[in-house]
């Protein structure tokens, strides 16, 4: 039983070495992915979830307005967009916009006098939620500078009352000053957190690089099998005793092996980076992850077995790759696909672990669910399936026993 | 009188309708050294992957330590060591990690794979490069490697295909030193080679082929005496006496 284990064993460990000399695969297989999710990072990292426009008129001749317009940009995730009022009309009319703050021309002096300052807010319909958040957040605004106003009026009127000879506007300027310190150090600082998944392009698109990675990878490594076959590797393990399944077996081991780094070092790096994870989801990842992996792991022994000369394995596996990534749904949505198209998209790899791997990340499923068991029952098939037509066809070729 | 060691009995292989090997015939007794001489595509190495198991004969049958390549090539693998005419080795892996897989390949545990992966590199004289890659090797260094490796099973029967094909004169002396020390052990080889003194130097019996067959076989002094007096000719003129000057490649 022993030798059984031991030359398979010993084929996955010849495998994964040569895996960490090869610095164009390890470059391809973990670096390339990793440029990929860095890029991710610098585009999408420090977003904010919130995104919004604040379409303003201002009529105001004041300072105030301007101010409420200065305070409203540094609003996380607001862009404001300043509008003349036949602008602004137009595109009312036209619906391209639904949400209009209009700053009237009385807001300065009004709220200079401590007076309730006139907002008018047009919209269409509810006028969007991004509207109304924005809303909320001019209201808010509205509201702390109305505050400060009436406070720099009060301290004003008690220091009159002392006989104090600082000017009003001095009490102004100090007061506006201490508010705006306290702005900048808040006693009270928010912070967000995010529970369980994200939905963020960063979710929806790791699950289709790293099974794309894995694919090609994992398809590249046919070319190795094929090259053994044409520098005489191949030829001299046949004199030995290995047979056709523990060859077969090792192969698929390694092609295992290395798939499991991939998905450990890329899943574990979006956590580091991206948050994406849980611990439960994180193990809930790597066991799809295992099972995805085996799967692509037979598909690599099929191109293996197919190709006759390295420069056709190599071709294949890129050929393969684009296609199943492009059917499978790694950088689009296959959800709404119909006919033809959802049955063509159903028949790859990558269909069925994005799915999983999104389902995890995006939803939160157990491994248990029902679409889960369906994803990892039809992978399972597909790596079987991989292993049992290369045993048929490295029998037919006459390669192994 | 015993049994001999390896029986080739008219062997054939016809490849699409060409045939490489047609009808050879030898026997090789225990410790023996058998060259198989020949000029290039006259069928030897065809011979060698037909009796080691990896391609099939067309008709015909070998036998080695009594059993059957045809029918039982798993027990033939047991008795077996292959050092191929290419370079079959991982350059990216190191001389000892090359060595230990093939070892383990043949059913080996890992330290039992170590333990005769140091011998062997001792025996070729690489003991001290175990740990560096085979890829920075000389070429004569991955010649010494290629041989080690098919001594990794203690093979009963090994298979030498021009073992000392560009390599420098000391690597040549080194692996000559390795051969005759596995004769002395009482190791069957059977060698092929293209240096006519080479086979003088280590070959008890030697076959000669052209076109697929066996066209003389004897011992070398007795191959030498069939075309002049022994101490004049070489082995060479006996070679293009029995298969001609003209150009097979």
């Amino acid at each position: 039983m022993m030798p059984t284990l031991n030359r398979p064993l010993a084929l996955a460990e010849k495998e994964l070495k040569m895996f960490f000399r090869d610095l164009q695969m390890l470059f391809f297989s973990l670096a390339l992915p990793l440029v990929l999710l860095l890029l991710m990072t610098v585009a999408f990292g420090g977003q904010s979830q919130f995104n919004a426009t604040a379409h303003i008129m201002n009529l105001d001749d004041g300072p105030l307005g301007a101010e409420l317009i200065e305070r409203l940009e540094e609003a996380p995730g607001v862009t404001v967009d300043l509008l003349d009022p036949d602008r602004a009309q137009q595109l009312l009319e036209d619906s391209k916009i639904v949400n209009l703050i209009v700053i009237k021309e009385s807001f300065s002096q009004r709220l200079s006098e401590g007076q309730a300052p006139e907002i008018l807010i047009r919209h269409r319909g509810t006028g969007s939620t991004e509207g109304q958040i924005v809303n909320s957040h001019v209201a808010g605004i509205v509201r702390e500078m109305l505050g400060e106003n009436l406070m720099a009026q009060q301290v004003g009127a008690m220091l009159a009352s002392t006989g104090s000879q600082i000017s009003a506007a001095e009490v102004r300027d100090r007061v506006a000053e201490l508010f705006a310190k306290a702005r900048e150090n808040p006693l009270i600082r928010v912070e967000e957190e995010a529970i369980g998944a994200r939905p963020e392009p960063v979710a929806q698109f790791l699950p289709g690089i790293v099974t794309m990675f894995t694919l090609f990878a994992i398809s590249l490594t046919a070319v190795s099998l094929v090259e053994e076959r044409r520098k005489g590797t191949l030829e001299r393990l046949l004199t030995t005793t290995l047979s056709r399944a523990e060859l077969l077996s090792g192969t698929w081991l390694g092609n295992f092996g290395r798939g499991i780094i991939q998905v450990v070092f890329l899943f574990g790096l979006a956590w580091l980076l991206f948050g994406l994870f849980t611990p439960a989801s994180f193990v809930s990842i790597l066991l799809f992850g295992t099972v995805a992996v085996a799967s692509v792991a037979g598909i690599g022994l099929v191109i293996a077995a197919i190709s006759r000369t390295p420069e056709q394995a190599n071709w294949i596996a890129v050929f393969f790759t684009m296609i199943m990534t492009t059917l499978g749904g790694s950088f689009f949505d296959t959800s709404g696909l119909t006919g033809v198209m959802a049955v063509l998209t159903r028949m790859t790899y990558n269909f069925w672990a994005n799915d999983g791997f999104r389902r995890i990340i995006l939803k939160g499923d157990a491994l248990t669910s029902g679409p889960m068991v369906t994803n990892m029952a039809v992978l399972a098939a597909i790596g079987l399936g991989g292993w049992a037509l290369a045993l048929a066809l490295f029998r037919l070729r006459g390669d192994a026993r | 009188m015993s049994e001999p060691f390896v029986k080739v009995g008219d062997l054939r292989k016809v490849f699409n309708g060409t045939t490489a090997v047609d009808g050879v015939s030898f026997t090789m007794e225990q410790g023996e050294i058998f060259g198989l001489l020949g000029p290039n595509g006259a069928g030897k190495t065809t011979t060698i992957r037909m009796m080691s198991t990896t391609l099939p004969a067309t008709s015909g049958d070998v036998v080695i330590g009594g059993y059957s390549v045809k029918d039982r090539p798993v027990d033939v693998r047991r008795l077996i060591g292959v050092c191929p005419q290419g370079l079959a080795l991982y350059l990216e892996l190191s001389a000892i990690d090359n060595l230990m897989f093939f070892g383990r390949m043949g059913g080996q545990s890992k330290g039992e794979a170590l333990e005769r992966a140091r011998e062997n590199l001792e025996l070729v004289g690489l003991a001290d490069r175990a740990g560096d890659r085979v890829a920075n090797f000389s070429g004569g260094m991955k010649r010494r490697v290629n041989l080690a490796i098919s001594l990794m099973n203690r093979p009963q029967l090994l298979f030498l295909d021009e073992p000392t094909v560009g390599v420098d004169p000391q690597s040549r002396n080194h692996i000559f030193d390795t051969i005759e020390g596995l004769r002395e052990d009482g190791m069957t080889i059977l060698y092929t080679t293209h240096y006519m003194e080479e086979a003088d130097r280590l070959c008890d019996r030697i076959g000669i082929m052209d076109n697929g067959r066996i066209v003389a076989l004897d011992t070398p002094h007795e191959l030498k005496a069939s075309v002049g007096d022994p101490k004049e000719v070489t082995l060479e003129d006996v070679l293009l006496d029995l298969t001609g000057r003209r150009l097979r490649d």
